[in-house]
Parts: structure tokens; C-alpha cells; sequence
């Protein structure tokens, strides 16, 4: 490298030599080891320049514009979803108004069938079920079933 | 693809940009499935630098979130067809963001100019002692005085800190016109800056 190609690389890239082409840095270098005043003086008041330029600095961005740009990044797909029963077919409103009502007579239907026509069970036995100590509803209920007693 | 033909670490000339791992790949493939932390730390890693690079181009600081928030958008949209391999996906990056910093000025009219020697606000306090933020303001509007491609090049291999063959690549110029750019772009700075510029150096010399 000679000294013209130098001072043209040190007008474009300035004075830091980690800016300048890689081919032409360790040239550059050995160059200004051994420059004349005169050269280390371009180079130095580049430097001073250079040092102006980067009081121009970027601040980190802002948290909303962070937040807002985040939003709108596509979805993850692997997020677990409710089970689709029915593929990924959509049903119609009025498919689903009605799966609901069906399922809600059925409850009421099941529920009222259930019921038994007139208790076997006295009063006094019935209050006796619920004293007892038992693992929970089901054991009270059964235990009052089996009872010969009743 | 928008912007995704930058050809493979080849510049234009010939020149070849070494081999090596893209270390946004992994990130980005991860992104292009959806996964969201991945995501996050894309947004980390370069949402400042699109944010500063429009910045410096437009002088803006909203027009150049919404600058950053558009190459997002892209970014998103673009991610799960990114092909490892090509361009790095952050040079990638810094071409959407100078392309859409450069439709702008050119459809707002702005385009910049060379700055008159002759600023008589500059010159009357050219005596004066300046704080760090009072010179950055100074240089922030001598930037913005720049031609476009002066100021282009400029915050591609000074701000951003692209190498020759990246910003070469970016502005699609050879590597010889980019250095002509740049040393246009900084002599005229320095005219531009001339008159404060010895009472700047003291400043930062002394302080």
C-alpha cells in the first residue's frame, strides 16, 4: 500500500482501521507504523473526526414499540387447542345454538327420569343416612340400601 | 421475494463475502414456525439498529419506528420461506429498511443537498462552548443535509457498521462508487461542519 492509496481510504472509511476493506487493513497498519509525521497527523485529525461522528449514537428502542412489533409476529402453532371433535371443519351457529340446547334437554330429561316415583324410605331413616360416617355420598347412599334394617 | 434475491455472499463485482454461519439462521427458522420467544430476540437483536438506521435517513424519529415496524412486518411474513445460505438475513434487513427509507424521501420530495458553508446559525456560535447533546444535534443535522446516497452510504459503513462489500451490496453500487460516496459524504460533513468543528474537538478533547 502506498501512501495516496492510504490517505484515499482513510477519506472514505475514516481513521478506524476495522472499518476499512479487510484485504487493505494489516497493509494499513504497517504502513502507519513506520508513516511520517505528516501522514500520523492526517490520520489523528481524521480520528478526532471520526470521534465527532459517533456522538451520534443509537438509543435501545422504545418498550411499545417493541410490544406493538412483537403483536404482530405470526402465532406459535404448536399452542395447545380445545380438542376438535369434528376436524377442522367449523360448524354453523345454528349447529352449535342447537348442540347446546339438545345436550341441556337431555341433562333435564335424564335428571327428571332419575327420580324416584315415591321414596321407600322413611324420614326418620333418611335423617339416620345422613349421620352416617361414611367415605362420602356414595357409601352413605349404598350403606342405607344395603342396611336389612331399612 | 421482496428483497430476498440478494444472491448468496456474492457482491456484484465478483467478490466473494466469506462462508460463514448467518447467526440470525437458527432465529430465524424458528420464527418462520411461529415460535415466539425466537421472535422476541430478533426484535431485541435488531429493531435498534432499523429504528437508527431510518432515523438517520429520514431525521424522523416516528417516521422511523414505523420504517422499523414495516420491516417487521416483512420479516414476519417472510421468515418461514428463508433460505440459509443466501444473503445474511441481517444485510437482508438493512436493504428493506434503506429501500423503504429511500421511497419515502423520494415521495416526500426530500432528498438533501449539499449544505452552504455560508449557515450564518452555525456560524455565530461557532465560539461557543457545546455540550455532548448540543454537538450530537449538530451532527444529526449535517447528516441530514446530505445528498441521499452520501448519507445512505455513510450510515451503512459508520452507524450501522456494514462492511464494504454489505453496503456496496445494500445500495446495489460497486465497492469503488460506495468509496466514492463516502468521501464525498465526508467531505462535505466537514465542510459542513467546519466552522464549529476546531471548538468541537477541544470539547471533546478537554471533556
Amino acid at each position: 500500500m502506498n501512501e495516496a492509496r492510504f490517505i484515499e481510504l482513510l477519506n472514505a472509511y475514516g481513521a478506524e482501521l476495522s472499518r476499512w476493506p479487510e484485504e487493505d487493513r494489516v497493509a494499513a497498519e504497517a504502513l502507519l507504523e513506520v508513516a511520517p509525521h505528516r501522514l500520523k497527523d492526517i490520520w489523528e485529525s481524521e480520528r478526532s473526526f471520526d470521534h465527532l461522528l459517533a456522538l451520534e449514537k443509537d438509543g435501545p428502542a422504545t418498550i411499545s414499540l417493541e410490544t406493538k412489533v412483537l403483536s404482530l409476529s405470526p402465532n406459535r402453532p404448536g399452542v395447545r387447542r380445545p380438542l376438535q371433535l369434528f376436524g377442522k371443519r367449523r360448524m354453523p351457529q345454528w349447529a352449535t345454538g342447537g348442540a347446546i340446547a339438545a345436550s341441556l334437554a337431555l341433562g333435564f330429561a335424564v335428571g327428571y327420569a332419575g327420580e324416584p316415583a315415591s321414596s321407600s324410605v322413611s324420614e326418620a331413616d333418611y335423617a339416620k343416612m345422613l349421620t352416617l360416617n361414611g367415605a362420602g355420598a356414595g357409601s352413605i347412599f349404598l350403606t342405607a340400601i344395603d342396611d336389612p334394617e331399612s | 421475494m421482496d428483497g430476498l434475491a440478494l444472491k448468496s455472499g456474492r457482491s456484484f463485482l465478483g467478490v466473494g463475502i466469506p462462508a460463514m454461519r448467518d447467526p440470525d439462521e437458527d432465529l430465524v427458522r424458528r420464527v418462520g414456525v411461529g415460535d415466539k420467544r425466537a421472535a422476541s430476540e430478533l426484535v431485541r437483536r435488531h429493531l435498534p439498529r432499523m429504528v437508527g438506521l431510518a432515523r438517520r435517513m429520514l431525521g424522523d424519529h416516528a417516521e422511523a419506528e414505523d420504517v422499523a415496524q414495516e420491516v417487521f412486518l416483512r420479516v414476519w411474513k417472510h421468515a418461514a420461506a428463508w433460505k440459509p445460505g443466501q444473503a445474511k438475513f441481517e444485510t437482508w434487513m438493512h436493504r428493506v429498511a434503506m429501500n423503504l427509507c429511500l421511497d419515502r424521501l423520494r415521495r416526500s420530495g426530500r432528498q438533501g443537498g449539499e449544505v452552504s458553508p455560508e449557515t450564518p446559525d452555525i456560524r455565530a456560535s461557532a465560539t461557543r462552548a457545546l455540550d455532548d447533546r448540543q454537538r450530537r444535534d449538530r451532527v444529526r443535522e449535517a447528516l441530514q443535509e446530505l445528498p441521499e446516497r452520501q448519507r445512505a452510504a455513510l450510515v451503512l459503513c459508520y452507524y450501522q457498521e456494514r462492511t464494504n462489500i454489505e453496503a456496496a451490496d445494500i445500495l446495489g453500487v460497486s465497492v469503488d462508487a460506495l468509496e466514492s460516496l463516502l468521501s464525498r459524504a465526508r467531505r462535505t460533513l466537514k465542510s459542513a461542519l467546519s466552522n464549529e468543528r476546531a471548538d468541537l474537538m477541544s470539547g471533546i478533547e478537554t471533556g
